[in-house]
């Protein structure tokens, strides 16, 4: 005898149930339809009023580096903007006319309730970048530590965007436990 | 009409996941008869999806350049057997008792198949202490009947090595047929 032919002589086959192959490929398909779903996106989407949502559009996207997910933008018959969608990070926010839901730009309403943190990854770059196109700085770049121990050390400028909306960009530099 | 080959669906699941279904329903007999004459019926009903979900999410990474995909899934089903080394053992040596049991112990064999029967403890014992990387090449060769080509492409390994594991594996149960065999595979 070879003796290859030794080792071959103790294959020995194995008795399945008859549902083994349908079950193997229950697995198989289950992963396929899990990619097929669409990703979620975030949980919480803040949208924000404006009177003129084309050049509000046109200013986040320029200053801040948001990009407008084009396919998601809703136009009305007359052909303005009723909302649009803007990607930042993982992040998404909609942007639409006021009046709409009950929300009011700070341009006519002449306060601000309340502002919009956005972490990046170099803040002295997305403010020299902001500065560039235009955007009012209500804040410099400063750092700041929040609390004891645990604590956070921050990076942070607040822009304010052509209607008046607080902006406030963070640069996360260091967390101690 | 020629069917697609593995490549041109592997290809086109790209786009449409669903595609490599078809995958499935032209190997999957073939890898759980692979599984099962490792590990036993019932470990490797368990593993047959995972084979295929691990290709369905590796499946960027399909060489287009081989048309048939069942390397790669043997390639996939051997990582996963690594796991299973306890079983495999076990059903190893129940094969060779029942082969000594069984064939070796008929009177009317000759003596030297008697004594080949007798051999097969051994034998189970030999392919147990290979390292992991022989034994693998030894059983797609000689259990799945894969070409070295084939061997080469499931381990991803050059052929050159295959064909040095396959010598290695050789020699050792070369040595269980000669004479002496017995307690030079025992001093080891």
């Amino acid at each position: 005898m070879k003796p290859l032919d030794l080792a071959r002589k103790l294959r020995r086959e194995a008795a399945f149930e008859p549902a083994a192959l349908d079950r193997g490929k229950a697995v198989l398909m289950a992963a396929i339809r899990q990619e097929g779903q669409p990703k979620r996106g975030p949980t919480i989407v803040p949208q924000v009023p404006y009177e003129d949502v084309n050049a509000a559009l046109a200013f986040l996207e320029r200053a801040f580096g948001f990009r407008e997910i084009r396919t998601a933008r809703l136009v009305s018959r007359d052909g303005a903007i009723d909302h649009a969608t803007l990607a930042f990070g993982g992040s998404l926010i909609g942007i639409g006319p006021e009046g709409h839901h009950g929300a009011i730009s700070p341009k006519s309403g002449g306060i601000v309730s309340q502002y919009i943190s956005v972490y990046v990854d170099d803040v002295d770059t997305h403010y020299q970048h902001a500065v560039a196109a235009g955007a009012r700085i209500a804040t410099g770049l400063s750092d700041y530590v929040w609390g004891d121990r645990p604590y956070e050390a921050h990076r942070t400028y607040e822009a304010l965007d052509p209607e008046g909306h607080r902006w406030r960009f963070h640069q996360l530099l260091r967390e101690v436990p | 009409m020629n069917s697609p080959s593995d490549a041109e669906v592997i290809g086109r699941s790209l786009d449409e996941p669903e595609a490599f279904g078809l995958i499935y329903d032209r190997h999957a007999a073939t890898l759980l008869r692979f599984l099962g004459r490792r590990v036993g019926a019932e470990v490797a009903e368990g593993l047959l999806g995972e084979v295929f979900r691990i290709a369905f999410e590796r499946r960027k990474t399909f060489d287009p350049s081989r048309a048939t995909a069942l390397p790669w899934l043997y390639g996939i089903g051997s990582n996963l057997l690594l796991k299973h080394r306890r079983g495999e053992a076990r059903r190893l040596r129940a094969s060779a008792r029942m082969m000594a049991a069984g064939e070796g112990a008929d009177r009317r064999a000759s003596a030297a198949a008697r004594d080949a029967h007798l051999l097969f403890p051994r034998v189970a014992d030999a392919i147990e202490a290979l390292p992991d990387g022989e034994r693998e090449a030894l059983l797609l060769f000689v259990w799945e009947d894969l070409s070295y080509q084939s061997v080469a492409e499931a381990l991803e390994l050059p052929i050159g090595t295959v064909r040095s594991r396959l010598n290695r594996a050789r020699a050792r149960l070369r040595e269980l047929l000669e004479p002496g065999g017995e307690s030079r595979v025992r001093s080891r």
